[in-house]
């Protein structure tokens, strides 16, 4: 049974989907990423299938950073996506 | 046609003494060349050269260092940068500080790879560099100017064929982390503008015509279309659609946004202050350095002709570091301390600290408080005029807690002197150690260990011993990068940086350099740095962070602790590592 869970979008993922944060339906990582595509086409330069293009990341409830698509997630998780680069 | 004996290099440098304007040109060795590139290498190994480390930095026989690098010139982009290297006035150790843009590649038609400036002129003078000439005008007239305003008036004097470093009302004053500024950007850290500003200089000017040739012309060509292609990608996205102020609500949501002096890692208001608000309501504009295909600059208006450029660590240095909330303040701010040639970050960690302290009582400012709008654009107005509490203020953080006493030391925000960038060391543990180790004290520059906290590498807020090796290897990226020079926001755009590097060099130079080379000349650079540092008069006990980072927790994010003792082993674990 899929679970809905919070999605925070910062940076450029934020500019592209015009939108900061939203819910989304996923059991794992990869399922999230595979959604997001889809309901964002111009994240096309970020997601590739159930991954994160080298450039972006994921960070799961603000403290650790994730990449694997079978990281499990659970409906009281955030998913922060965010740039990989965090130069100032 | 004559076959170069060098490509990609002149082979020597200019020593210009500002006393009575007398010029030598210095062969450099190409085996020197060889072994430290340009840049930061370069100018450290011509610091150690020219100058004595033990000596006050704002001492007439200390060396000012402006080195180029072998790419510049080239079509590589962004590759149009220099080094300015010193002993710095604020940590008493080396100061390396680069900017961009138009002067690396004048400086560099002077038939130089490097200038060296020693000796104090009789007034403040005007140090033109004619194609390697040396003549010294005054620069009565300047006294008290701007940065742009020295550098329009000269360009309109001299011609717009040259191109103008200067220094502001702060080098004049010998604030210690006055800047150098061209163009608008500026060698900023480590008070490199003191430094020029004690030899009477108010500006440097030059032009010329000497032009290196490079080894391999069509290929440095091809490779180069080939970089450009990809610094349109993915990898620099984030720079040139946002610009590196995006930082701002990451850092804010992942609790490492320096707040209030670091009494906090989140701020309250820090969506007012964001990139994201602040163009609802400013208009903006894009830049770029010359020869650079990224264009990182964001340029917000404030209703008058002038525009700000806006980078993160101003925007949380003059921002959620002293409170502010009103992105007009911030705009305001950044443009003051351009004017004045003020390092941001250590402004705001200066006023910063100095506001604590008013809250704690220990110094008489009342008016100096967290949030005060009207406070900060004074405070920075004092500190680059040196009036008032500015004079205190003008000797940085450490220094200042020297004098104010009690136990602000603890919570004066600085490694070796140099105020700490927005990165809050507790959330952000590897970076923690790149701060601690720093030759020029804490920063993000010459340590891109913040990256590693950014992945699955490590857990960035429980650093355990693996992280050093992940520290060293950052930091020797950037010793390269600074010696080459390229921008460091190219770094996404290489699968394999010092293969690529040994392949423009190679392109450049005609040296059959390789991978395993320039990470041997990486760490070396690492070295001289350190050596220089020794002779200086570094101990162990000054890679640390402040009390105040260690053992007690991050306020709003009770795990995000370092003791003493772990980071100790860091360090220790650095040292070993490192060899030393």
């Amino acid at each position: 049974m899929k679970s809905g869970m919070h999605v925070e979008l910062l940076g450029l993922p934020r500019e592209r989907a015009g939108v900061a944060d939203l819910d989304v339906e996923a059991d794992t990582l990869g399922q999230l990423l595979a959604a997001l595509a889809i309901r964002f086409p111009s994240f096309g330069d970020m997601i590739a299938a159930d991954r994160l293009k080298p450039s972006f990341t994921a960070n799961l409830n603000g403290e650790r950073f994730i990449s694997d698509p079978a990281t499990g997630l659970k409906p009281s998780d955030s998913v922060l996506i965010l740039s990989a680069d965090a130069g100032g | 046609m004559e076959t170069p004996a060098l490509f990609g290099y002149h082979g020597c440098y200019l020593r210009i003494d500002a006393s009575d304007g007398r010029v030598d040109r210095i062969p450099i060795p190409e085996t020197v060349l060889r072994q430290f590139v340009g840049g930061s290498g370069l100018g450290a190994w011509l610091l150690l050269e020219e100058g004595d480390p033990a000596a006050d930095a704002l001492a007439p026989a200390a060396p000012l260092v402006f080195a180029f690098s072998p790419l510049v010139g080239s079509p590589l982009t962004t590759s149009a940068k220099f080094a300015v290297v010193s002993k710095s006035p604020l940590t008493n150790r080396i100061n390396d500080s680069l900017a961009s843009s138009g002067f690396a590649i004048a400086g560099k038609r002077c038939g130089c790879d490097a200038i060296v400036i020693l000796g104090r002129a009789a007034g403040p003078s005007v140090m033109i560099i004619d194609d390697g000439c040396v003549s010294l005008e005054t620069a009565e007239a300047l006294r008290g100017a701007s940065c742009p305003i020295t550098e329009e008036t000269l360009k309109g004097r001299l011609g717009a064929d040259y191109q103008i470093a200067s220094i502001g009302p702060a080098g004049e004053h010998a604030v210690r982390y006055a800047t150098i500024s061209h163009g608008g950007r500026h060698a900023g850290r480590g008070g490199s503008g003191a430094v020029l500003g004690s030899k009477n200089v108010k500006a440097i000017a030059v032009r010329g015509t000497q032009r290196c040739e490079w080894a391999h012309p069509r290929e440095l060509t091809a490779y180069s279309r080939g970089l450009s292609k990809r610094s349109f990608g993915p990898a620099t996205a984030k720079y040139r659609e946002l610009g590196t102020a995006a930082n701002l609500l990451t850092f804010n949501r992942l609790g490492a946004l320096p707040t209030r002096n670091f009494q906090s890692g989140t701020f309250d208001d820090a969506a007012s202050i964001s990139p994201e608000e602040i163009r609802t309501t400013h208009s903006r504009t894009r830049a770029s350095c010359v020869a650079c295909t990224i264009g990182c600059e964001h340029i917000y208006g404030l209703g008058d002709e002038r525009g700000v450029r806006l980078e993160y660590e101003s925007l949380f240095a003059l921002g959620s570091l002293c409170g502010i909330s009103d992105p007009n303040t911030v705009l305001r701010a950044s443009r003051l301390c351009d004017d004045l040639g003020i390092d941001t970050i250590s402004a705001g960690g200066t006023i910063a600290f100095a506001m604590e302290c008013v809250q704690r009582g220990w110094l008489d400012e009342p008016w100096l408080t967290f949030g005060s709008s009207d406070a900060l654009l004074r405070a920075i107005e004092l500190v680059g005029r040196r009036e008032g509490v500015g004079d205190l203020l003008a000797e940085g953080s450490r220094r200042a807690a020297e004098t104010i006493g009690h136990e602000s030391i603890a919570f004066a925000p600085q490694v070796k002197g140099l105020e700490i960038p927005g990165y809050e060391p507790r959330a952000l543990q590897t970076m923690a150690l790149g701060f601690a180790v720093g030759a020029r004290g804490a920063d993000h520059n010459r340590s891109g260990a913040y990256e590693v906290d950014f992945s699955e590498k490590v857990d960035r807020r429980h650093a355990t011993l693996d992280a050093v090796r992940h520290a060293i290897e950052t930091e020797d990226k950037a010793a390269l990068m600074d010696s080459l020079i390229i921008c460091k926001f190219l770094r996404g755009v290489f699968e394999d940086f010092f293969a690529e590097s040994a392949d423009m060099l190679q392109r450049v130079t005609g040296w059959d350099a390789t991978a395993d080379e320039l990470r041997h000349t990486a760490r070396r650079i690492v070295g001289i740095k350190r050596r220089f540092n020794l002779m200086a008069g570094w101990t162990r006990d000054e890679d640390t962070l402040p009390a105040r980072f260690l053992d007690t927790p991050l306020p709003n994010d009770p795990n995000a602790t370092i003791s003493r003792r772990q980071l100790d082993a860091l360090v220790a674990e650095y040292h070993r590592q490192r060899g030393w």
